[in-house]
């Protein structure tokens, strides 16, 4: 993954940009040296430049090489007894022989299937948000 | 400190950043460097461009957190945007403005969305 071309130019820049920094920064410590005494600033400035590229540089490097991390997901805790309610609600709606029983399972399929999408809608946008969804 | 309300100080430290790395930079740009140019007078260019220069150095460190805790990928074109934002004259405003609808906003929205639902669940 990180020797396709496009990495191997990544790779190639971060190598000369630390050393083009680092010659600035010797540069204007040669200046400095020779009487500039606004080349002092620039001659710290351009290393920490420097180590903030490499710093950057590992940081894509590592990214790309760690799995993307999984979407954190807040547990949902079903309240105590909400098994036994369910089990209890299941057995309710054993369907009973009858034309007026299964007309009202079907309207509750229904509105179960409308509010599952409402749902899997809901649970969609927000697992959107966050995440990355543009420039590469 | 969570990692919710440690996202929400980034977000301002990088928020107060921008603006005072902007403004440093509008300075030096249409002040200090017309005057060094056409006046002959470098005192203005010299003390806001030393001064942009160290804050630059904070603003890097600042944006770069940033990035990584609204989830924009690391080697990506909107990080070097970010990070360059900091040397191109008005452009940190701008880019603070699109970074704030595009990725700080969803991040913040999906932090609080998340806390909505544990309190939820807390209080079932």
């Amino acid at each position: 993954m990180l020797f396709t071309p496009r990495w191997l130019s990544w790779h190639l820049f971060a190598v000369a940009a630390f050393a083009g920094m680092m010659w600035l920064g010797d540069w204007q410590f040669r200046r400095a040296v020779a009487g500039n005494t606004l080349s002092w600033a620039y001659t710290f400035e351009w290393p920490v430049f420097a180590v903030f590229g490499a710093v950057f540089w590992v940081k894509t490097v590592r990214d790309e090489l760690r799995p993307a991390r999984p979407v954190e997901r807040a547990k949902v805790v079903l309240p105590a007894g909400a098994g036994a309610g369910e089990g209890a609600s299941a057995a309710d709606d054993t369907p009973t022989p009858g034309a007026d029983a299964d007309a009202d399972e079907g309207e509750n399929d229904v509105a179960l299937a409308e509010y599952n999408a409402y749902l899997a809608m809901l649970n969609k946008e927000v697992k959107g948000h966050g995440q990355w969804h543009g420039l590469r | 400190m969570d990692a919710d309300r440690l996202r929400a100080v980034v977000v301002r430290a990088y928020r107060v950043m921008a603006y005072v790395t902007g403004t440093m930079l509008i300075i030096l740009c249409f002040v200090g460097i017309p005057l060094q140019v056409f006046a002959g007078n470098d005192a203005v260019a010299k003390i806001v461009g030393t001064a942009h220069g160290f804050l630059y150095i904070v603003y890097l460190v600042v944006a770069f957190t940033m990035t990584r805790m609204v989830r924009i990928r690391t080697a990506s074109l909107t990080t070097v945007i970010v990070l360059a934002a900091g040397t191109i004259p008005v452009l940190t405003f701008v880019v603070e403005r699109w970074v704030t609808r595009r990725y700080i906003n969803p991040a913040l929205a999906a932090d609080q969305a998340g806390t909505a639902r544990a309190a939820v669940s807390h209080s079932q």
